[in-house]
């Protein structure tokens, strides 16, 4: 048997897989988001619409709204987390005392489920009754009111993300420091160079691979997150923090629009792709080209 | 004489015990087919449905060898479940709850199982201790055009306004209360009396340096359970019913035929607002169960709450801080509701309920018809009762365990019983969730303020016809 045909027969497991639980999903949400389906319509089979369900996405406050919320959602949460995550990465290069049990009690938020941390943060966050807004209103007078103002809630779920998800920053920042090789560090403490320059010129150009993973790994997450900030706000105060993962399972599964929620769905996946493409750009693509041209 | 007493005695225990014997007899032998089973079951986590987990299923297993699981989960997951499971027809649940007002949009998808059929078909399986006679009128709801049955009542209660008697009893409050508002605190029988009665306790909180407030709101600002506050419980109050739209061609909007953006919608919604700033803060992170903990907690002097609550938050000590305080009434009412209800022309309220039924996706139809009898008996229903504030069946009225605990829900059977009647139920409209949907993100706007009243009503009538005509209810 030919090596190439042995090679196949090992991977022929996984590409069925792939095939089953990957492709024909995708292909199905493909066909369902050119049909008019509702399961509660006059009549509840599906019906072919073109691109209908397209032409309403282009002109729907509520979907636009969402992702815009979502948008800022990503930056404001990912950005956090990279800043902190890589200060605590930092934190954790160096000797101190309890270092072992700091980091597994900072690791513990990634072991939870994400309704749980949702779940956590509402009992934290109940107007008037979780300590956190009444200890707020009680010693620093905020009127600490999650389900009444925009803001508070926006900022709460982008602090609840930043909780959960810069554990697995630090870590993967962590793993990226410690695989550093140390001579060009040596050589530029020899040089003089001062802390920022060698953060500037060595650390963040050798970290660029990693960073641009971390961050691709957490866009994604924070673009479609849902469990969370469904048990903390349900997408409120009004339509706050309705972010499009939460938009589409309102639409997809109490209002039963198969039709227009495979459509949104494919749209936020577009849309997710074109902004990590965007990313590799502005991170990766002119930097190669600028050596390129060196 | 005594030996003919005994002998009397001793024959009457034989038969109770023949009696019982021959029902044990019947689930046992009728069973018998099906010993070993398993039977699914999805359910919202209610004190009804633990009852149904804790005790009717273990009773079911002794007694018919068929193993019950029974997933007590979230409204809103309860309801992702059910719908996907029937939807993709994979068959995972053998029996659904369905809530009252979901059981339009079942029907008209087929989704269940004809009860009254399927034991006509197959008479081996229809018990002698199950009749849909024996049932109160909330058993209607679960019927189609036909009179056939789709479904098996497990609970039945209305929304119910509460009351702390202690406060309202207070002499102090009660001196206070007339002095500013000229009359007796009691009670409110008015929209206006209701609001006054929150302001002053919201008031009296602050000055005695209680976490009083003068009611509850089910207010939730991203939860669909503040739509249903307002369309079901609150609006009828004022003469909004049924959502405010026009089965008579489908239309919300005035101009069109609908009334959900009426004047009278927008005093209703304007006054529930108001309301607001009497409610305990956590009243807009509020569902109704939060409802329930918060008048439970003492933090509410009055409130609409659902009756399925009412007897752990009047009679259980472990979970409720104002056990022997609690009053039942009837809900404030706007002149003309009273008597629009009675003649059968309106309503004053929810009667909230629902049942258990078998999707047709079931692969164990017939153990799941089993089961469902099993818990349609009359037998059963007194301890469910008393366990949890629910009443399907005529009979339970009468039951000394559940008159006992009337008393101490200081009569809510009694006036379920008779005041039942002036509630209702919601709309037989089978776009149920769609609408509520389509609409709910305007009323989330108008409870934090960014929409008023006016303007929320406004955007909510558009946004139905606009779902009903894509929905193609709508011409």
């Amino acid at each position: 048997m030919r090596s190439s045909t042995i090679g196949w027969l090992f991977l022929a497991p996984t590409l069925l897989i792939l095939l089953v639980f990957g492709m024909l999903p995708f292909v199905y949400v493909l066909v369902i988001g050119f049909t008019d389906w509702n399961a509660f319509a006059a009549v509840a089979t599906p019906h072919f619409n073109g691109v209908e369900n397209y032409r309403r996405l282009v002109f729907d406050d509520q979907v636009l709204t969402a992702l815009w919320l979502t948008l800022r959602f990503t930056i404001f949460a990912v950005v956090s987390e990279l800043i902190l995550g890589y200060f605590l990465a930092q934190l954790f290069m160096r000797d101190f005392p309890l270092k072992g049990l700091f980091r597994t009690l900072h690791t513990l938020p990634l072991m939870v489920a994400p309704i749980a941390v949702g779940a956590t943060w509402r009992l934290l966050t109940v107007p008037g009754l979780g300590p956190l807004s009444y200890y707020l209103e009680r010693w620093a007078g905020i009127e600490y009111r999650l389900n009444t103002y925009a803001s508070q809630a926006f900022f709460t779920t982008v602090l609840m993300d930043l909780w959960h998800w810069t554990p697995l920053v630090t870590l993967t920042l962590l793993a990226g420091l410690s695989a550093l090789p140390k001579d060009p560090f040596e050589q530029a403490q020899i040089d003089g160079a001062n802390r920022f320059q060698i953060f500037w010129h060595i650390t963040l150009p050798m970290l660029r691979p990693v960073i641009l993973t971390t961050v691709f790994i957490r866009a994604m997450d924070a673009l479609r997150t849902v469990d969370e900030v469904w048990m903390l706000t349900g997408g409120g105060p009004g339509a706050a923090t309705r972010y499009i993962g939460l938009h589409i399972w309102r639409v997809v599964f109490p209002k039963t629009d198969y039709g227009y929620g495979a459509a949104m769905s494919l749209l936020t996946l577009y849309l997710t792709i074109v902004l990590c493409w965007l990313l590799y750009v502005a991170l990766v693509a002119r930097k190669r080209s600028g050596e390129d041209s060196r | 004489m005594q030996r003919r007493s005994i002998a009397w005695l001793a024959g009457l225990g034989s038969l109770l015990l023949a009696g019982t014997a021959s029902a044990a007899g019947f689930w046992t032998d009728a069973a018998k087919p099906y010993a070993g089973t398993t039977i699914r079951g999805v359910s919202e986590s209610t004190p009804p449905s633990n009852f149904v987990k804790d005790v009717l299923a273990p009773q079911f297993e002794e007694q018919t060898g068929i193993k019950v699981e029974f997933e007590t989960t979230s409204w809103d997951q309860m309801y992702d479940k059910a719908i996907k499971d029937m939807e993709a027809n994979t068959g995972i649940y053998d029996f659904v709850y369905i809530e009252q007002d979901i059981i339009y949009s079942y029907l008209s998808r087929d989704f269940l199982v004809d009860i009254t059929k399927s034991l006509k078909d197959t008479p081996a399986l229809a018990s002698a201790d199950f009749s849909p006679d024996k049932f109160t009128s909330f058993i209607d709801y679960f019927k189609d055009a036909n009179g056939d049955l789709y479904g098996v009542p497990m609970e039945a209660f209305v929304k119910i306004y509460l009351y702390r008697k202690d406060l309202f009893g207070d002499p102090k409050a009660q001196e206070a209360f007339k002095a500013k508002y000229g009359y007796d605190l009691a009670p409110a029988k008015t929209h206006k009396e209701y609001q006054e009665i929150a302001e002053f306790f919201t008031q009296w909180g602050k000055d005695n340096g209680q976490e009083l407030w003068g009611t509850t709101l089910q207010a939730h600002s991203g939860h669909p359970s503040s739509w249903y506050e307002f369309f079901e419980s609150w609006g009828p109050t004022f003469g909004v019913y049924n959502w405010g739209i026009n089965p008579d061609g489908w239309s919300a909007t005035v101009a069109h035929g609908g009334s959900m953006n009426s004047d009278t919608a927008k005093a209703a919604l304007t006054y529930w607002l108001g309301l607001l700033k009497y409610a305990p803060p956590e009243a807009t992170a509020s569902t109704w169960d939060e409802v329930a903990a918060s008048f439970a907690a003492g933090r509410a002097a009055q409130g609409l709450v659902y009756g399925e609550n009412a007897a752990w938050i009047a009679a259980d000590d472990t979970k409720s801080g104002v056990v022997g305080k609690v009053g039942v009434a009837l809900p404030p009412l706007a002149e003309g509701v009273q008597a629009a209800a009675e003649s059968g022309k309106g309503y004053i309220g929810y009667y909230d309920g629902g049942a258990f039924g078998v999707p047709h996706s079931s692969k164990n139809k017939e153990a799941a018809l089993l089961w469902l009898q099993f818990i349609g008996q009359e037998s059963v229903q007194p301890d469910w009762a008393v366990a949890a504030p629910r009443i399907t069946h005529t009979a339970t009225y009468d039951d000394p365990k559940v008159q006992a605990m009337d008393a101490k829900i200081d009569g809510y059977y009694t006036l379920l019983r008779d005041s039942g009647k002036l509630f209702a139920g919601a709309p037989a409209y089978p776009f149920h969730a769609q609408v509520r949907e389509a609409t709910a993100p305007f009323f989330y706007q108008a409870i934090t303020g960014e929409l008023t009243p006016s303007d929320a009503l406004d955007k909510m009538a558009e946004a139905a016809e606009t779902e009903l005509t894509n929905l193609g209810y709508r011409k």
